[in-house]
């Protein structure tokens, strides 16, 4: 009994348990490198492609603005999930995010980009402000007026006999303005994103 | 600095109670709160316990984008909880709504609006060491000499 005592109190009291009772501590606070996180610069020149902003899942998460004499996307914490789109969508590297960029290298893939503009007749009373506003109408015709009527078809869409009338949906740049400028809410984008993946040369895994 | 308040000082720097409350999430957040306490963040070893009763809790967690169902009850809960005390937004949804704050939902974000919130913890869902640093954080700045400070 006292013998099994001493042993017990002589394990019990080594010096190393007492150091990992007192002073235990598992894994640093740390995130590894190749975590994810919120994308950050790479220093590469942004081209105000806007692809960022289209491939943006979440609201309010990325806009590309002024940044000295270029631009620049930014990000907003609180908004952004963290899920890397941006930094694939982005033509010219402009941003990176944990391993992203080496893997899309590394596996060959990207994204392509398509819209559909989708209107709803009901709500659509046909007042032309979606046509007026579209950036890519107002350069195709420059003369389109307040009603978006236009003679012009390279447009993408225009008001034809008070009826809206989609000509073009491929020149869509996504942009959303026209969903912004409708008094109804009757004009939505839809953003189609799809993975590309070139095929692995013979030989390699 | 008295004895008392520096023997109160140390006490809570290693006890934190942590009540977390889920006002309409996806349930990414919680799980992630729940790895907070898995052996691999294990948070008791910095002294933070989860009661889940706001009568015992020092610290809120608030997780989701604020439902309907939540106006009042989440105003309720945090008066229950006795000071000192302090309210962290895990997640986006809190901060901002998150990918549900778009046209025709009910969420009503940001959580700020509604109680005071004592830190933000972005992510979508943040992760379990930045839920630990941030719940770290508010313990040094709001409960370190607390008495002293609110006499
Ligand atoms: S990481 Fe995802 S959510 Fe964040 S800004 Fe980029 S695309 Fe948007
Ligand atoms: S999304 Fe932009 S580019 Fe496309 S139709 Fe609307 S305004 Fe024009
Ligand atoms: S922040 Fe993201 S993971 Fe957390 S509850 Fe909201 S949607 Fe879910």
């Amino acid at each position: 009994m006292a013998s099994s005592l001493f042993w017990y109190v002589r394990e019990f009291f080594r010096a190393e348990w007492i150091r990992k009772f007192l002073f235990a501590r598992t894994a640093p606070l740390v995130t590894p490198p190749h975590f994810r996180g919120f994308p950050e610069p790479t220093g590469r020149t942004c081209q105000h492609a806007l692809f960022c902003m289209m491939a943006c899942p979440a609201p309010g998460a990325i806009e590309v603005v002024h940044a000295g004499d270029g631009w620049m996307p930014k990000i907003h914490k609180g908004h952004c999930i963290r899920c890397g789109l941006c930094v694939e969508a982005c033509p010219n590297g402009v941003l990176k995010s944990g391993r992203i960029l080496e893997t899309m290298e590394r596996e060959g893939t990207s994204l392509i980009f398509s819209f559909r503009i989708a209107i709803d007749l009901e709500l659509c009373t046909g007042c032309g402000n979606c046509c007026t506003a579209c950036p890519v109408n107002k350069e195709a015709d420059a003369q389109m007026g307040a009603g978006g009527h236009s003679s012009n078809d390279e447009v993408i869409m225009r008001v034809q006999d008070g009826d809206i009338v989609v000509i073009h949906e491929d020149k869509c740049t996504g942009c959303k303005t026209c969903e912004a400028s409708c008094p109804n809410g009757a004009i939505r984008i839809a953003r189609i994103l799809e993975g590309s993946q070139e095929p692995v040369p013979e030989g390699v895994q | 600095m008295s004895l008392l308040q520096r023997i109160k000082n140390k006490v809570r720097a290693r006890s934190i109670h942590v009540a977390y409350v889920d006002v309409g999430s996806c349930n990414g957040c919680d799980i992630e709160v729940l790895a907070c306490l898995a052996p691999r963040y294990d948070i008791e070893q910095y002294g933070i316990y989860v009661h889940n009763n706001p009568r015992e809790a020092d610290v809120l967690l608030v997780i989701g984008a604020y439902t309907p169902g939540w106006e009042e009850k989440l105003a309720m809960v945090w008066e229950k909880i006795p000071s000192p005390k302090a309210a962290i937004a895990i997640g986006n949804c809190p901060i901002s709504g998150c990918l549900f704050n778009r046209r025709e939902t009910f969420i009503d974000p940001p959580v700020r609006k509604h109680i005071p919130i004592a830190a933000e913890v972005p992510g979508c869902p943040p992760r379990p060491t930045e839920i630990l640093q941030a719940i770290l954080s508010v313990r040094d700045s709001v409960f370190f000499n607390w008495e002293a400070e609110h006499p």
